[in-house]
Formats: C-alpha cells, structure tokens, sequence
C-alpha cells in the first residue's frame, strides 16, 4: 500500500473543514484512529491509511473511498452498532467505535472474495437461473447466498426506543441545497420578503465552492476570490438574514402540494413548503473500465474534497481521466495540494488551448494525453497502474500505454442530481448538445436551479439562483419596483451567461465500447457492463425492465452512481436514441432513511383521571382502559365488590366519555342518533341511550340527562368519545339541525358512590335533597359535593343506590378525599374496574364491543325495549327494521353455572362437540357465589332455564340461560 | 398522502389533520324500499375524477365540510358547508 500512517496530512490550508487544535480518537475494528474535529469518519481513516473501507455485496470485491459526499455505497460501516452508516458524511466523534461489515475475518483480507472467481456461476439474474436444479438445491444455497451477500448487520438486541423525533415546519420558499445556486436563490427570495427553509446535507455550506481553489473574478454581487472565500461570503449572507432558516439534513423525499420530507441526524421533519427551490446540483459519476472498482480509483470531486476539506493527501502520484474541462481545474487543484500528476488523460481529441488551467497544466510539465481513455486498473488491492489506451474517432484502438500512479481521479462525467424533480414529477428530455437528461417540464410550485439544469458555471448558476429565489418570491409576494428592474436585469444576463455556456462547451460520450472484464456499472450490486449487455440479449430491453432484472440503480445509491452509464449502455445496446431509452424513476426515498427515523417516537399518550396519582398511592394496580389509564384493583376485586353490595364505595370513572349538546334542535338531534325518544324526556330526568348505525348494529350506549329544554349531558363508553362525537357531529352536519355538540370528558372528573351506605355518605357532603323519595332513581340534580359543584347522576350501572358524581376535574382529589372521609364510618374502600365489572356483570349490563361486536343489533343484544319503531326517523330503523323481519339468528343471553367454575371471556359454547356460540364475559359472583356470564348463542337457545355447554380448558361444563340479571332481577335495590 | 384541503373554516390545511368520511351517499326516506337502503348500505360511486366527500377538521375546527376532490389527482378544487 502506497499511503503511510503519518504521512497522509497535507499542511495546513484556509478554508479547510478541520480543526488541527482538536484531536478526536475513536476506533476502527478495534483499532485507535487519532482524527481532529470536522474529520469525517472516511477522512480520518483515509488519513491513517485505511484505503479498503468495505466489501463489495456479491463478490466481495475491496472497495475504497469513490465519491466522499455520501452518494455511493462504497463506505458503508458500523458505527456504534448502527449498520449501514456511510463514513465519508459522518462526523468524527470522540470514542466513536467503527466497524467494517460484510467480510470475513477482516475487510483488509476477505477470504470471501474467492467468489469472485466464480462469478460465471452468478451471471445476471443467477437466482431465476442457477442453483435450481435439482429443485432442492435452491432451498440449500439460497440461505447461504443470503448470508454471503448484503450489507451491515442490524443488532436486535439493541433498544428498539428510537431516538428520533418528528416536526413540522412551514416556510413561502423551501430550497433544497446548499450551493452557489441555493445560496443565491434563498438570499434573493429572503430579500423579496419570504420566508426561507434552506436544507443542505453537507457539513458546511457552499456546495462545490468549499473545494474549489480556482479564483472568481467575475461572480455578479459577490467579491473576487477563491471558491471557499465565496462560500464564506454567501454563508455569511445566509446567516444573517433573518428569514432564512437552515436545517442540516437530507431532502429524501417530495409528495404532493410541496410536502418535502427531511432527515436529520435525530430527527424526520415535513416541511410544508408554498414553492420548492430544487438546487441539488449534480454528482459526479464513475467511468467504466475494466477494475474501475479498485480502491485508488475514485472521482475527481472526492480527490479534492480529501486534499481541499478534510487536508488529507489522496495519493502521491495521480493519473486524471477526463472527458472536460472540469478534469484540468481537478488536476491543477491536485498538484496545488501537492499531488504529483503523472497525466491528464482527456478522452476528447484536442487540447483546450483556450482554458488558462489547462494552459497552466501543460506549463508545469504535466503530461496530457488528448484522445486516450483508461481502460484497465491495476492493483491488486489498491490500485498501482492504469493502462490507456488511444481513440480514434471514438473506437478504442489496441495499442496500449501503462502509467504508475496510486490514484486515479476521474472525472468530465456529471449527471444532474434530479431525484427530487422525478419524485415531484417533473419531466426529462435529452439535451444533445451537453449530453444530459435535463428538467424540461416542471410541477406547479417548484423551480430548479443551478448545476440541476446541466449548467456547470459558476456565473451562470448564481445568476439562476437569484432569478429562481426572486420568481419563487413574486408568486405570492408583490416585488417592488426596484426589485422587478433587477429581476429583469438578472434575466438578461442569465440569458447572456446561459449562451456563452453552450456555446463553448463540448462534452465526450460517457462510454466508448471498450474491451476488459468487470468494468462495474452498478457498485451497489456488483453489476457488470457484460451483465448489462446479456440481461438486453435476453430480452430486457427497455429500461423499467431491464432494472428490475438486472437490479442496477436498485442499491443503496439509488442510482447515483450508475443510472447515466446505465442509460447509455442501454441505449448503446439496443440501437436506440438516449431520448428514446428514457430514464429509470426515482421514487422516495431518495436517500436511505433509518426506519426508527420513520417510525419517530414511540408516542402513545395516556389519559390519566385526575384521582390517577391518589389512587396509586393508595396501592392501585393499574391498567389500561382505551387511551385511558384505570386503577383496576386495590385491594381484591371481590371484596370491593362485596362493599358495594353490603356498605360503600367509590370507583373512578373519569374516562366515561361526555358530550354536552346545546341548541334548539338538540332534543331533534338526539331522537336522530338514539334509537330510542329523548325530545319527550322531562328536564332533571335521565334516560338510557342505546346508539346505532343506519345497519343496525350498535355503536355505543350511555346516558342521556336533560339539564335544560335545550341542553343534554350525554355520557359515552370509555375511548369511544372521540368516534361517537365525530359521528353526533356528521349527523348535526348532514341533517343542518341547530345544535352544538361538545366534548367535555376531560373537564369533569366522574366518581361512582353506591352501595347501601351511598345516600349516607353524600349525605355528609351536600345540602341537596338526596332523600329516596325527592331525588329517585334516573333523576339528576345540580348542587354541591364538598363544597364542588357538580352534577349528579342517579343511575346504577352497578345496580346499587348511587350517584355517578360529575364535577370539575381540577377537584378530583378534593372530592375523592371528601368521600373517603365522609364514608369511612360505613366502612367505604375505593373500588377499581376490576370489582366494576363483576358488578356490572351480575346486573347482566352488557358492555358494548365486549358483549356485542360489529354486526350485533339491539334485537340480538335483546334490548329492543331500547329501540322505538314509533318514531318518525332515527339512525338504525331500517336496518333494524330489515333484522327484525329476516329475525334474528343470534342473541345475548346470561348464563349461570352450577358451581365456582368461571369460564374464560372467548371460551366455546358448544353443541355435539362443536361451537356455535361464545362466551363475552364471565366472573365469579361474590354475591351468588357462582360463576356468571354473558355469552352468545343461537336465538333458540334464549328461553329461561335452558342449558348450555361450555367448553372450559377441553371439558364440557354446564350453564343454565337466564334473561333477567342474576342479582336484585327487579331492580329493588338500585331504587331504594 | 400529503395532499392539501383547504378547510372552509381553518384554510389550507395538510390532510393528516382531517378524517375522511366518504362520499356524499343521500339516506333513502324511512319509507324506503328495502332495496333501496340496501344501496344505501353497501353500493358506492367510486368514481374516477371529481367527488363530492365529506371531511372533518378532526385536528382543527372539528367540522364537517363537503369537498370536491379529484379521486385521480387528489386535487380539491372546492370545500364548502353542508
């Protein structure tokens, strides 16, 4: 290997990304790598002479630094356990631990790279064409194949809490990239008044310019300098405006209406932008020769960013292979790092007198080759010779040239990076004269700008940039007088710049059809040209398909490395125009993005009753109830359950859902959505509310209280408030009734007091009338409870003299004390749901979607003294209606079993051995000492006495059907 | 989905914050044949292009609307009251 460990850092430059003055260490497969701050992890080891960063995925072939800006795969590690992170965009953190993937033992000695001398046995395609005979043989390599091949490894013992969070931003403009052309656009759109969002993934702003030694002069508005002294200038117009706010990350993807999706370091953010400035510039792609994959080969921009950004020496004798002038200003930019050229090698046939860089080239010695191309690289493992060879009008002639070198930068072949425009669905035509795909129709609400469009000029681009940010600008702001001059001055001279651009600009065909084996197309997947050719020899022919069976532009670059060599020699192979091949689409994301990054927090929010605290300080176990958190158990369910039934308790219910309905119609409204009449229902009276789809089935069940002749309190089933005031509302929409409904769960608080001692205890509490006879069963009143006003509701879910207390939530503890302490002579415990439901069960109440389910009707669920035929209209009547004369098939009925013996809630009810029903709930009685339960059965089966069998753990148990509730049956209790 | 509604009371709004509620589907009079709530119940438009739907604000002014979408493009082009 041609690099050393210490010798690799050139001195010290301006302008460059790191900082000398502070050292970072962190390990690479084990190993201490000494970095200094601004180091990527790829910058640090080329540094410390690590040229294999990785393994190529099929054939395990070394691969090194190629593009150093987080465009291709070939630096794939793992950093800290996270596979798949690319080296050359991440920072250097202190005590970092990286690691190479995909080798066997070490990436520097991969003992797997033997299968790339068995490459005929995997040609394209290979998994529909090898390995199948005979038919078990797929079965043993496929496991193997999948093992030998890929990327890093995901560690599934690591925490699955993802550390990303999402946000959302709004902006007038958004500009994607941070270049000399989205610099300009967000400073001109933030002069005319917009707010700008500027997302660049680089680590500094400045695009190309942060590398460019090369002086401007003639860069309108921005002073003479090099490229990083523009940079800079333009950084600091950026900073300080403002309205300009820039995020540091990834623009992976662009949806409809300008939604722009951006990944950062811990976070997704939806940028909603009014226009979107599309300013992502272009990558540099590889040349195809044979071994173009050895590490020492890598793309002119890489070179310069290492020696330019990061001060680090990319090799000590470079050859540069060029199809255009960009390839003298990148070898010039070389030796001015202290790079010895060995040659330009430029495919074009003659030397560009006219370019004072290549002039300069020439007069320091620097052989140039006009008409030659590289055909072969020589390694084994890093690259030590290049052999060319000379064109002639185009076709590549045998002789040979052989030049040493350790580095091969190549470059003269650009394509526009224009994911973004695919996905917003811009369209592409070919433009002969650059030889490029280049925008030609774009989507309503986006721009482009800068080296996207073909351009690559300095002048020109920043030119675009201010006509692009002022256009953006004027689309909703109006521009002034002044600015409207010097929009069209801008013009004109964009147009001038554009001009003298084309006219002076010649670009060579990417590929010459050369000789050589393993000349890669596609880096990701390890694709050969000759894969290629034989994929169209077999009949892949178009290009969407031709992908989707080669699998080019289909790896972790997404195409930016491969898809114009792809295209070309599609369309070299199958005759046809580079227009007429078209191009692959590229959908989002255009960037791999983390699934954590995705998936965001794992965000689900709780509801907790404000009594959520006391109520596990007093030993609570708690459980979950729809959104809501229930304090299930205190104590043991069937002792609070037997308080309820022989003195007092209380149980929270908070998280009843509760709907105040307001207005004239109100009382119209509900007769609509209830099944049965509440427009007749008197004020201070309570009446059960049983709730239907127009199919029939139920939806819901509460109560409904009249507070006024306008104005209901209605309560839900816990977690169905949301959904059942969405429905209430469409309902208010559709039928144009006057009446308000809102949802007020969360500000009153709701504790149930019942048992025997219930009037006691509230007693001690109120000045209200709350004897037997004045305040009765489904009544409310309006008063005080410990001094909290608050509604109370005579109702008896679990079948016991009591009040549902609805007060304001901020007292819920104040009031939950109160009744404790009040209670405590009558020996009063707080009940959980726990002791709720065996209460409720035992009054054989039905919970809705526990006991029905979503084709259950109110005649199945046998409560059709709940549904009112007489009414003129209401939500469900023909679909009940339609269920009432088919009859029913199925029906709720309770059962009670001949001992202690519980079924489990979705245990069979069977017959002959086979189920035709089941069991919705069941609980142990305390009260009847017996199992009891709800199940669903067959309408048959619903007569008083009859028996059931119920399938117990594989033993047939009997149960005897009963219809009324199984404790207090006529409700003496709940009355007195 | 990232396609913008324009609330008639909140404006232009990411259609994340609304609930989708179908298309307008008029309820047959309780009169009806059986048939007809039967087509009522389970036969819908489906168009392609233009449809008038209902949606509601359900993450803003918690309103239902009607809206005049392009099923093909997602473009609304108008959201008015009921």
């Amino acid at each position: 290997m041609a690099l050393t460990q210490n010798g690799n850092r050139l001195p010290p430059r301006p302008g460059e990304a790191i900082d000398r003055s502070h050292a970072v260490s962190f390990t690479y497969n084990g190993r201490g790598i000494r970095a200094f701050a601004g180091d990527t992890v790829a910058s640090a080891l080329y540094a410390s002479g690590v040229t294999i960063l990785s393994r190529s995925f099929k054939y395990h072939r070394p691969r090194g630094l190629l593009c150093a800006a987080g465009r291709c795969p070939n630096c794939l590690v793992t950093v800290d356990g996270v596979p798949n992170v690319r080296a050359c965009t991440t920072p250097v953190r202190e005590g970092m631990a990286v690691r190479s993937q995909n080798a066997w033992p070490s990436v520097d000695t991969d003992a797997l790279n033997v299968i790339d001398k068995f490459d005929f046995a995997m040609p394209v395609g290979f998994y529909y064409k090898t390995f199948h005979q005979p038919k078990l043989m797929w079965h043993i390599a496929q496991p193997i194949i999948r093992r030998l091949g890929g990327l890093g490894a995901v560690d599934i013992t690591a925490d699955p809490e993802s550390h990303y969070h999402h946000d959302n931003r709004h902006a007038d403009v958004a500009v994607a990239g941070g270049g000399p052309a989205g610099l300009s656009a967000a400073i001109a759109a933030a002069s005319a008044g917009a707010k700008v969002v500027l997302v660049d993934d680089q680590p500094s702003l400045g695009g190309h310019l942060r590398f460019d030694p090369s002086r401007h002069a003639d860069v309108p508005g921005l002073k003479a300098g090099k490229g990083p002294e523009l940079a800079a200038q333009l950084t600091e117009a950026v900073r300080a405006s403002s309205r300009i706010q820039v995020i540091a990350g990834t623009v992976f993807g662009v949806y409809q209406d300008n939604l722009v999706a951006v990944l950062t370091r811990d976070s997704v953010i939806k940028l909603r932008a009014k226009r979107l400035i599309v300013a992502t510039g272009s990558n540099e792609v590889p040349h195809v020769f044979e071994n173009n994959d050895l590490p020492g080969v890598m793309l002119s921009t890489a070179a310069v960013r290492l020696a330019y950004l990061y001060g680090v020496k990319p090799g000590r004798k470079a050859v540069v292979a060029c199809g255009d002038d960009y390839g003298y200003r990148a070898a010039l930019a070389l030796q001015g790092a202290g790079v010895k050229i060995a040659a330009v090698v430029d495919a074009r046939g003659g030397f560009p007198a006219s370019m004072s860089e290549a002039q300069a080239l020439r007069d320091s010695g620097v052989r140039v080759l006009n008409g030659y191309v590289v055909i072969r690289a020589e390694g084994p493992k890093h690259l030590s010779a290049v052999s060319l060879c000379h064109l002639r009008e185009g076709v590549p002639l045998t002789e040979e040239l052989r030049l040493d070198c350790d580095l091969l930068a190549t470059s003269g072949a650009f394509e526009p990076a224009a994911g973004l425009l695919h996905q917003s669905g811009g369209r592409f035509a070919f433009d002969e004269a650059l030889g490029e795909m280049l925008p030609s129709d774009l989507p309503r609400g986006v721009l482009v700008t800068g080296e996207v469009t073909g351009i690559r000029d300095l002048r020109a681009n920043i030119l675009q940039g201010r006509v692009a940010g002022l256009d953006a600008a004027s689309s909703f702001h109006v521009l002034s007088y002044e600015v409207r001059q010097d929009l069209a001055r801008l013009r004109h001279d964009l147009a001038e710049a554009l001009a003298a651009y084309r006219a002076h600009t010649t670009r060579s065909s990417p590929i010459a059809d050369m000789p050589g084996k393993k000349r890669f197309v596609c880096f990701c997947e390890d694709v050969t040209v000759k894969d290629v050719a034989q994929a169209v020899d077999e009949g892949f022919a178009d290009i969407q398909s031709l992908k989707r069976y080669s699998t080019v532009t289909m790896g972790p670059c997404q195409g930016k490395m491969c898809h114009r060599s792809f295209v070309h020699l599609c369309a070299a192979k199958t005759g046809q125009s580079v227009q007429k091949t078209g191009s692959t689409t590229l959908r989002p994301p255009l960037a791999p993005v983390p699934l954590g990054a995705l998936a965001g927090h794992l965000h689900t929010p709780i509801k907790r009753t404000p009594v959520d605290k006391r109520s596990r300080d007093m030993g609570a176990r708690m459980t979950d109830l729809g959104p809501w958190r229930r304090a299930h158990v205190f104590s043991n369910p069937e002792e609070e359950a037997l308080a309820i039934r022989q003195r007092v308790g209380i149980i929270d219910v908070t998280s009843l859902g509760k709907l105040d309905v307001r207005g004239k119609d109100c009382g119209a409204l509900l007769d609509k959505v209830y099944t049965n009449k509440m427009s007749d229902l008197q004020a201070g009276r309570i009446r059960y509310g049983l709730m239907c789809a127009d199919s029939g089935t139920i939806l819901d069940d509460g109560t409904v209280s009249r507070l006024a002749l306008d104005h209901f309190f209605v309560t839900t089933t816990t977690g169905n408030v949301e959904a059942i005031e969405e429905w209430v509302r469409w309902w208010t929409a559709g039928t144009n009734m006057c009446a308000h409904v809102n949802n007020v769960t969360a500000a009153y608080a709701a504790i149930n007091l019942a048992g025997p001692k219930a009037r006691d205890t509230l007693r001690k509490l109120t000045d209200m009338d709350i004897s037997a006879d004045s305040f009765k069963y489904m009544r409310f009143g309006q008063g005080h409870v410990a001094g909290v006003p608050a509604i109370l509701l005579r109702i008896g879910f679990v079948g016991e003299t009591g009040w549902e207390i609805h007060f304001p939530a901020e007292y819920g503890e104040h009031v939950w004390d109160a009744l404790l302490n009040a209670g405590e002579e009558f020996g009063i415990i707080p009940c959980g749901l726990e002791a709720q439901r065996i209460l409720r069960l035992e009054k054989k109440h039905i919970i809705v979607n526990q006991d029905t389910d979503s084709v259950t009707t109110p005649l199945e669920a046998d409560m059709e003294w709940a549904v009112k035929f007489d009414k003129e209209d209401f939500v469900g009547r023909g679909g009940i209606r339609a269920v009432k004369e088919r009859g029913i098939r199925n029906k709720v009925v309770g059962f009670v079993m001949r001992d202690g013996l519980v079924p489990e809630d979705g245990d069979p009810v069977v017959m002959g051995g086979s189920p035709i029903g089941r069991v919705t709930s069941s609980r142990f009685s305390p009260a009847l000492r017996k199992g009891v339960g709800i199940a669903y059965v067959p309408a048959d089966y619903a007569e008083e006495g009859r028996e059931l069998l119920i399938s117990i753990n594989g033993r047939t148990e009997p149960a005897t059907v009963t219809l009324k509730p199984f404790y207090d049956p006529e409700g003496e209790r709940l009355r007195a | 989905m990232a396609f913008l509604i324009p609330c008639p009371n909140c404006g232009e709004r990411g259609v994340t914050e609304f609930r989708f509620g179908g298309e307008v589907n008029p309820r047959p009079a309780p009169s009806a044949s059986s048939d007809e709530w039967t087509s009522y119940f389970y036969r819908r438009g489906n168009t392609s292009g233009l449809q008038t739907e209902w949606w509601y604000h359900r993450y803003g002014c918690r309103k239902w609307f009607l809206a005049k979408r392009d099923t093909t493009t997602n473009q609304v082009t108008e959201t008015r009251w009921p």
